[in-house]
């Protein structure tokens, strides 16, 4: 049997972050439809109810267990050290890049720029030269399948323009 | 053989002739199926020009070939990577990718693309067989039956929320309320739309599963190299057509499991404005309430995931009878259809058998081929297609995220979804790390603002009074279905552990 003192609180504050979260969302929902048609509001507050009871319960859970010792407030469920290890982080940011920029570079020099830049972060700069391999592939695939072949109207940019021009002079 | 039977066979052996137009829609339905954002729907929009170019049967046979082969196709990332094609396929990973994760990818692609070919076969036969009264179920579905047949839906969540229920209701309960963001169907009153105009509509699909499955799901995988177990990708290495072989038995062993559960796609799908994924949903419920081991569910259980995709695939022939008998389309695809169809001089209705037999039975039967051939030409890709979960984390992830990403941007071409989707992908990121199940969340996502639709309507029709839910008769033994597909299993499992107590 293993002893007690191996025995940390489980950390709830994660846990907290979804209720928290639906119970903003579900006030949030009450206050735009507070004046509206009793159509606009039915759904929402028959829904709306049993979200903020059902969090309500879980509240007072986490309350119980939190004053008899067996939770502590930690993020640890949401946030750790393997975050910064697997470069999640990284990974993050550049996808948030990715949709920040697409519009303005286009498909095809985004999902490159995005492809190379986060692979490379998460390999931790191994094998350069086949990560830009990989990336130039699966843009100039994606290209080709996407936009070249199917028409479908992508964001596009620089590549895309001088692509269609090419292609229409050749 | 009568003149039906006659038609039936020359149209059959004429279809097969066009296996050349077959085959690669298949394929080709098979990546878009795959691509979360592309479908049969909007492909067929995109290659209209070349629909239309095509003579009609030609076009025909393309457009109910690419149509069952992108269904087939959403389950494959399903299974793989835990990101479904479509909405339809929401189901599937919930025992698809455990089942990868152990390393039986193989197996269970297998085990798809029997259950869903059997499935989508079984069902065009039986809607064919029973077309005169299966077009007659759109008219008895009203708005109060609907609202039990989307209870039957919603009720997954509950089974998804087994293990911890207070967290599994949030989820389901969230999902609810994000689905009824947008205006009301009455009023068009906005709700919670953040000021943004693109969320007038509702919270778009695509941009919804995007980020709950596929931006969130690369999050994770990157804490691990590989998607499969070390274990599993050894006994993955080793060349054989085992697996794919011991998938396929498995699914044919449960025949009589595809037979039930695709029924109820093809009568789902007969009902116009229902769809792949309120079918694969109750089938998968159905399947888990019936079943004599409940608890296997969500743990990498066959008929898990025989039950989703056997549906969805049964939805396909359904979608076609009120098209045909009477010029209904029951979904997306089929409203495309009409609209290439009537371009070739095609009315559909009650008189297409009369006037025009051969296009009404050549639907049916082009899609009846189509999932012969799909049994035997994809069967053997299972085993190539399961080694993506062979390919290092630090490169499946980001491709993951582009290409869903701009998938998200696809149906309605706003920026707006991308950004959706990522806020989405954060939301089902923290749901994972934290024990919220994001299938939970979805469900409430795409069958909510179909619940509070139909719940509106009811209540317009009987000037508020809530007692209209159970004013019909088809309605009432419906619900009388739905509290003992929800109670039974529930009593069952407490007779099992009663007995078990007794033997002890």
């Amino acid at each position: 049997m293993r002893p007690d003192y191996d025995k940390s609180p489980r950390q709830i504050g994660g846990e907290l972050v979804i209720p928290i979260v639906a119970v903003a969302f579900t006030l949030y929902f009450f206050s735009s439809i507070w004046n509206s048609p009793w159509t606009a509001q039915v759904s929402g507050f028959l829904v709306g109810g049993i979200l903020l009871l059902v969090c309500g319960i879980f509240f007072v859970r986490c309350i119980s267990q939190l004053m008899s010792g067996r939770a502590s407030l930690g993020f640890g469920t949401l946030f750790s050290m393997q975050d910064i290890t697997s470069r999640r982080i990284g990974l993050l940011i550049t996808t948030v890049g990715y949709c920040l920029l697409i519009d303005r570079l286009g498909f095809t020099l985004t999902t490159f720029l995005f492809l190379a830049l986060s692979m490379l972060i998460l390999s931790h700069g191994k094998r350069p030269g086949l990560i830009i391999a990989i990336s130039a592939a699966m843009s100039l695939g994606g290209w080709a399948v996407f936009i070249w072949a199917f028409e479908t109207r992508f964001p596009s940019g620089w590549f895309e323009t001088t692509m269609k021009a090419v292609l229409a002079n050749g | 053989m009568g003149e039906t039977g006659t038609i039936l066979v020359e149209v059959f052996f004429q279809t097969i002739s066009y296996w050349w137009v077959i085959i690669p829609t298949i394929f080709l339905g098979l990546i878009v199926g795959g691509v979360p954002g592309f479908s049969a729907a909007n492909t067929i929009i995109i290659l209209m020009p070349l629909t239309l170019a095509m003579d009609l049967e030609t076009g025909l046979i393309f457009m109910v070939s690419l149509y069952c082969a992108a269904r087939m196709g959403a389950g494959i990332p399903a299974i793989l990577v835990n990101i479904p094609g479509t909405a339809g396929a929401a189901a599937t990973p919930l025992d698809g990718y455990p089942m990868t994760k152990q390393g039986r990818g193989q197996q269970a692609l297998a085990m798809t693309f029997v259950a869903s070919s059997l499935g989508g076969l079984l069902t065009t036969v039986i809607a064919l067989a029973t077309m005169p009264i299966l077009a007659r179920v759109g008219f008895y579905m009203h708005s109060v039956e609907m609202i039990v047949v989307m209870l039957f839906g919603i009720s997954l969540i509950a089974s998804i929320a087994a293990q911890d229920m207070v967290k599994g209701l949030i989820a389901g309960f969230l999902g609810l309320m994000i689905g009824s963001i947008g205006t009301d169907v009455v009023y068009a009153t906005p709700r919670a739309t953040f000021g943004f105009l693109e969320l007038y509509d509702g919270i778009p699909l695509i941009p919804a599963l995007v980020g709950l499955f596929a931006v969130s799901e690369a999050f994770v995988i990157i804490e691990k190299r590989l998607i499969i177990t070390d274990d599993a990708r050894k006994a993955m290495a080793t060349p054989s057509w085992h697996a794919t072989f011991e998938g396929a038995s498995i699914a044919l062993k449960r025949w009589w499991h595809i037979a039930w559960t695709s029924v109820i796609g093809l009568i789902i799908g007969v009902i116009p404005g229902a769809g792949a994924s309120i079918a694969s949903f109750v089938a998968y419920q159905q399947s888990r309430s019936f079943s004599k081991t409940p608890e296997a569910y969500g743990t990498g259980h066959p008929e898990g995931l025989i039950a989703p995709e056997s549906a969805n695939n049964g939805v396909t022939s359904g979608t076609l009878v009120p098209l045909l008998v009477l010029g209904i389309p029951g979904g997306a695809t089929a409203a495309i259809m009409l609209v290439v169809m009537q371009f070739h001089g095609v009315s559909f209705g009650p008189s297409l058998f009369e006037n025009n037999p051969k296009v009404g039975y050549g639907m049916f039967m082009a899609m009846a081929v189509s999932y012969l051939f799909m049994m035997f030409t994809i069967l053997p890709l299972s085993r190539y297609m399961s080694r993506v979960t062979t390919v290092p984390t630090i490169y499946l992830a980001p491709m993951i995220i582009s290409f869903t990403l701009v998938g998200a941007f696809v149906p309605r071409e706003y920026m707006f979804d991308m950004y959706l989707a990522l806020a989405f992908g954060v939301l089902g990121y923290v749901a994972r790390r934290t024990g919220y199940h994001v299938a939970a969340i979805l469900i409430g996502v795409i069958l909510g603002p179909l619940l509070e639709r139909y719940f509106l309507w009811s209540l317009k029709k009987s000037d508020g009074d809530i007692m209209v839910l159970f004013s019909s008769t088809l309605g009432n033994v419906l619900w009388v279905c739905l509290v003992l597909s929800i109670v039974l299993p529930i009593w069952f499992e407490m007779r099992r552990k009663r007995r078990e107590i007794v033997t002890q």
